[in-house]
C-alpha cells in the first residue's frame, strides 16, 4: 500500500482496492484455515474440555488426580517407556539411516536392489509390521526354529509376557528400528544428494581424509536434513503404539497406548484425553528444542 | 494504460473476493445441509444394540439378518451398534427427557437388570408368548425382574476350557480324559495345576494359556470363575481368607502358564500354533480354531473348586423401552430374532449360541456340534455356580481394572496378598454402591 501510494499521488481509485486487497489472503487461506479449526482446533478444544470436566460437565481435577496418583494408573511407567524406547531407537536408526545413506551414495554393483529392499518395510503398517515380528520371534516361530535347528540353543528364546519384558523391549526396538529407519534414511538420502560435488574435490584437493570430509563438509550440509529426520521420527516416537500393542501389550506401557486403553477397556474419556494433550505438548516441546538448537549451528555455519 | 491496468487489477482482486466468499459460503451451507439431512429419512424403528458390534458382525447383522426381516415385514429397522457405556447415557437421557427415540435394546442380562431397575424397560409379558420355540426355565427366570418381564432372551455365550487331544496323554495321575469331559468331581483346579506341572515336566514347555493381553477377556476367568470357585461369590467375598487362598493358588499355577499370555487378546491363534495345548476363553474366541480343526481339540468344563463350578453365563436379551414409538414394530423384530432358524444362523455366523430349545437340537454336526457340546456339557455338569457380568455402565472399566490391578500385583509383581485385597476391596464395593447397582448373581441369590 504504502509503495502505491507514494509513486501514485492520485489516490482517486487506489485506495478502495488496496483496502480489499489487504484482506485478499485471508480469504484465500479462509478455507484451509476453516479446515484446520474444524478439524484440529475444534478437537483439541473438546479434548481440553473433556479432560478437565466430569460426566455431569461440571470442572474437575479428578482425572489428573487419577493419571498421577491412582494405582491403577500408569502413566509414570508409560512416560518412562515411552522416552527409553525413543532413546534407545533413535539413536540406532539416525546412525544406521547415515551409515547406510553413505554407503548407497558410493556406486557398487546391486546398489539399487538395496536401495529397493532397504525402503520395503516403509510400505508395511505398523500393526503388520508388529505381527511379522511377533510370529518370528514367538517360541514356536522361525528365528526360534532356525536357531535350535543350528544346535545354538537347546530350547527356545523366551521373547514375550511380563516376566520377559526386556526380550519384550528388544523385540520392539528390532520391530522399530526395521519397521522406521527406512523413513530417516529416505530423508537424509536425499539430502546426502543434494550435497555438490565441488565442495568434496576442494577438500580433496587440500588434501583432505574421509573423516575429515565427513566433519567438516558433508556432516555440516546434512544439518538440516538431519533435523527434518530427527523431527519426524522424534514425533513417530512418542505416538507409538501399533508395534508395542501387538508386542507386549501393556507389558511395557506406552503413552498413546494407554490412552487407547482408557478410552476403549476402562470409558476413562477425560483420562484418556489427558494422555493426548499430553503426547500433544511433548511434540510441540520437542518439535521447538529441534528447531532451536539446530538453527543457532546452522547460522554459525553460515557465517 | 496504467489505469486500465490498474481497473483490470481491481476487478480481478475483487473477482477473487468474490470467489472465496462464495467458496466460504458453499462449504458452510453443505455442512449445514448435510447435518440437517442426516437426521431425517423415513420413519423406521432403531434397534441399539451392545452386541454384535464388530464390523463382520455388524455387516452380517444389516446385510443379512435384518435385510431379511424388511423383505418379511416390510419394517425398516436401523441398527445402532453401542458401548455398554454410551447406551446407558443414552438411554437414560432419553427416559429422564421423555423422549424415547429406541425401539429395541439388545443387552446384556446386567445392563438390562440395571434398566429395568430404574423403571426405564416395558413389562414384555403384554405382548402374549412367542409360538413355535421354547425358553429354557432358567433363562426365562433370569429375565423375570423387578417384577416384570423385563426382556427375551436373544443369545447366550460362555467361556469354556479347550484342549488338544495331545494333551491328554500327560494326564496326571487319578484324572482321566472322562473327567475331564465331563466335568466329574475329579475335574478341579488342582488337577489342573497337577496336569499343567506334568505338561511342562514332560515337554519343557508352559502348555497352559490364558488372554491375559490388554483386550483379552481374563478378567472374567478372575471375577467369574475362579472367585466363584473359591468363595463362591464374585464381588462380595473379595477381601476373604477364601479369596487368599484362590490367589495363592493362581500364583502357584502361573508357574506353569505360558508367560506371553500377558501379549494375548484371543486364545485360537495360541492353540492352533500348539503354543498352548490347555487354553481357557470365550466361545466365539475359540471358535476359529475349532473350525480349522475339528478334530484336534475338545471343548469341555472348566474345573471345579472348593465352592463349586463357578462359571459366567453371558445372556444377552431383547429389550422394548417405555416410550419406544414404535412398540408393535419392535415386538415383531423380537420375534423373528429369536425365531430358531434365525438363532442358527447367528450361532453359525458369531459363535453365539441359541435361546431356544429347538434351535439348539437343531444344529448341524461339525465344528460347531463341538463347541455346543463343550458348553452343554458345562451348563449341565454338576455344582453349577452361574455367575453373571455385572453391569455397572461407564463405571464398568473400574471393575474391570480392580480385578487386574489385583492381578498384576499379586500374580506378576508378586506383592502381600492381604495388602493388596485390603487396598482394592474398598474400592470395588464402592462402585456398586455409586452406580446403584444390584451385586451379580451368584452373590446375589
Amino acid at each position: 500500500m504504502g509503495f502505491t501510494s507514494k509513486n501514485k499521488p492520485e489516490a482517486f481509485s487506489l485506495t478502495q482496492p488496496s483496502k480489499i486487497e489487504k484482506f485478499i489472503p485471508y480469504f484465500l487461506i479462509a478455507p484451509a484455515l476453516s479446515y484446520l479449526l474444524f478439524f484440529i482446533g475444534y478437537p483439541l478444544a473438546q479434548a481440553v474440555v473433556l479432560a478437565f470436566t466430569d460426566s455431569s460437565g461440571h470442572f474437575t481435577l479428578a482425572h489428573i488426580k487419577y493419571l498421577l496418583y491412582s494405582p491403577e494408573s500408569m502413566f509414570y511407567t508409560a512416560f518412562k517407556d515411552t522416552l527409553a524406547l525413543a532413546a534407545v531407537i533413535i539413536p540406532i536408526q539416525v546412525m544406521l539411516a547415515l551409515g547406510f545413506s553413505l554407503l548407497l551414495s558410493t556406486n557398487f554393483k546391486g546398489r539399487e536392489f538395496a536401495l529397493y529392499a532397504f525402503v520395503l518395510p516403509l510400505t508395511i503398517s505398523d500393526v503388520a509390521g508388529g505381527l511379522i515380528w511377533y510370529t518370528m520371534l514367538s517360541t514356536n516361530g522361525f528365528f526360534n526354529k532356525m536357531l535350535m535347528a543350528a544346535g545354538i540353543i537347546a530350547s527356545p528364546i523366551q521373547f514375550f509376557g511380563y516376566q520377559y519384558r526386556y526380550m519384550e523391549f528388544l523385540a520392539i526396538v528390532i520391530a522399530e528400528v526395521w519397521r522406521a529407519t527406512a523413513i530417516v534414511f529416505v530423508i537424509i538420502f536425499a539430502g546426502l544428494q543434494m550435497i555438490s560435488k565441488d565442495y568434496i574435490e576442494a577438500a580433496e584437493v587440500f588434501g583432505a581424509g574421509t573423516w575429515e570430509k565427513l566433519r567438516h563438509i558433508i556432516f555440516p550440509m546434512l544439518k538440516p536434513s538431519l533435523q527434518a529426520a530427527l523431527i519426524i521420527r522424534t514425533l513417530f516416537a512418542f505416538q507409538v503404539f501399533g508395534v508395542v500393542w501387538v508386542l507386549a501389550g501393556r507389558d511395557i506401557p506406552v503413552l498413546a497406548g494407554e490412552a487407547y486403553y482408557e478410552q476403549t477397556e476402562l470409558y476413562h474419556y477425560g483420562v484418556a484425553a489427558l494422555y493426548a494433550l499430553i503426547i500433544a505438548a511433548l511434540s510441540v516441546a520437542v518439535g521447538y528444542i529441534y528447531i532451536k538448537m539446530f538453527r543457532a549451528q546452522y547460522l554459525e555455519v553460515g557465517r | 494504460m496504467g489505469k486500465t491496468k490498474r481497473i483490470l487489477r481491481y476487478a480481478v482482486s475483487k473477482a477473487a473476493v468474490i470467489a472465496a466468499i462464495v467458496i466460504i459460503i458453499a462449504i458452510i451451507a453443505g455442512v449445514a445441509y448435510y447435518l440437517t439431512t442426516m437426521h431425517k429419512g423415513p420413519t423406521k424403528i432403531i434397534w441399539a444394540s451392545t452386541q454384535l458390534c464388530p464390523p463382520e458382525e455388524q455387516q452380517f447383522v444389516k446385510g443379512t439378518l435384518l435385510a431379511q426381516f424388511t423383505k418379511e415385514t416390510g419394517i425398516k429397522v436401523e441398527f445402532v451398534a453401542m458401548s455398554y457405556s454410551d447406551l446407558a447415557t443414552r438411554l437414560s437421557s432419553e427416559e429422564k427427557a421423555g423422549k424415547v427415540t429406541i425401539d429395541v435394546i439388545g443387552d446384556l442380562h446386567g445392563g438390562l437388570d440395571l434398566y429395568a431397575s430404574k423403571g426405564y424397560l416395558m413389562d414384555l409379558s403384554q405382548f402374549g408368548t412367542l409360538s413355535g420355540r421354547t425358553f429354557p426355565k432358567v433363562l426365562m427366570n433370569y429375565a423375570h425382574m423387578h417384577g416384570i418381564l423385563a426382556y427375551i432372551p436373544w443369545m447366550t455365550a460362555t467361556y469354556v476350557m479347550v484342549i488338544n487331544k495331545k494333551a491328554f496323554d500327560y494326564l496326571p495321575p487319578g484324572l482321566t480324559k472322562e473327567d475331564v469331559i465331563k466335568g466329574t468331581d475329579k475335574w478341579t483346579y488342582d488337577a489342573l495345576l497337577a496336569w499343567a506341572k506334568n505338561l511342562y515336566e514332560k515337554t519343557g514347555k508352559k502348555l497352559l494359556g490364558f488372554p491375559a493381553g490388554p483386550h483379552g477377556l481374563f478378567v472374567r476367568f478372575l471375577h467369574g470363575y475362579l472367585y466363584p470357585a473359591f468363595t463362591g461369590a464374585q464381588v462380595k467375598n473379595f477381601n476373604s481368607p477364601d479369596a487368599v487362598k484362590m490367589w495363592q493358588y493362581l500364583k502357584k499355577l502361573w508357574q506353569y502358564v505360558n508367560p506371553a499370555s500377558t501379549t494375548w487378546d484371543a486364545m485360537a491363534d495360541p492353540l492352533l500354533k500348539g503354543e498352548v495345548w490347555i487354553a481357557w476363553d470365550h466361545t466365539a474366541r475359540i471358535k476359529d480354531a475349532i473350525v480349522n480343526k475339528p478334530d484336534q481339540f475338545v471343548v469341555v468344563p472348566v474345573p471345579i473348586g472348593p465352592k463349586g463350578r463357578g462359571f459366567i453365563l453371558v445372556v444377552a436379551g431383547l429389550a422394548i423401552p417405555k416410550g419406544a414409538p414404535n412398540p408393535k414394530a419392535a415386538w415383531k423384530l423380537i420375534d423373528y430374532l429369536t425365531k430358531p432358524s434365525t438363532q442358527i444362523e447367528v450361532l453359525k455366523k458369531t459363535g453365539f449360541f441359541p435361546t431356544v430349545q429347538e434351535a439348539s437340537q437343531a444344529i448341524p454336526s461339525g465344528p460347531l456340534k463341538v463347541l455346543a457340546v463343550g458348553v452343554n456339557a458345562q451348563i449341565s455338569a454338576p455344582h453349577a455356580l452361574v455367575a453373571m457380568i455385572p453391569s455397572l455402565g461407564a463405571k464398568g472399566g473400574d471393575f474391570k481394572s480392580i480385578y487386574l490391578t489385583a492381578f498384576k500385583r499379586i500374580v506378576l509383581q508378586n506383592e502381600d496378598i492381604q495388602k493388596v485385597l485390603s487396598d482394592l476391596g474398598p474400592k470395588l464395593l464402592n462402585l456398586f454402591k455409586e452406580v446403584g447397582a444390584p451385586l451379580p448373581p451368584p452373590d446375589s441369590g
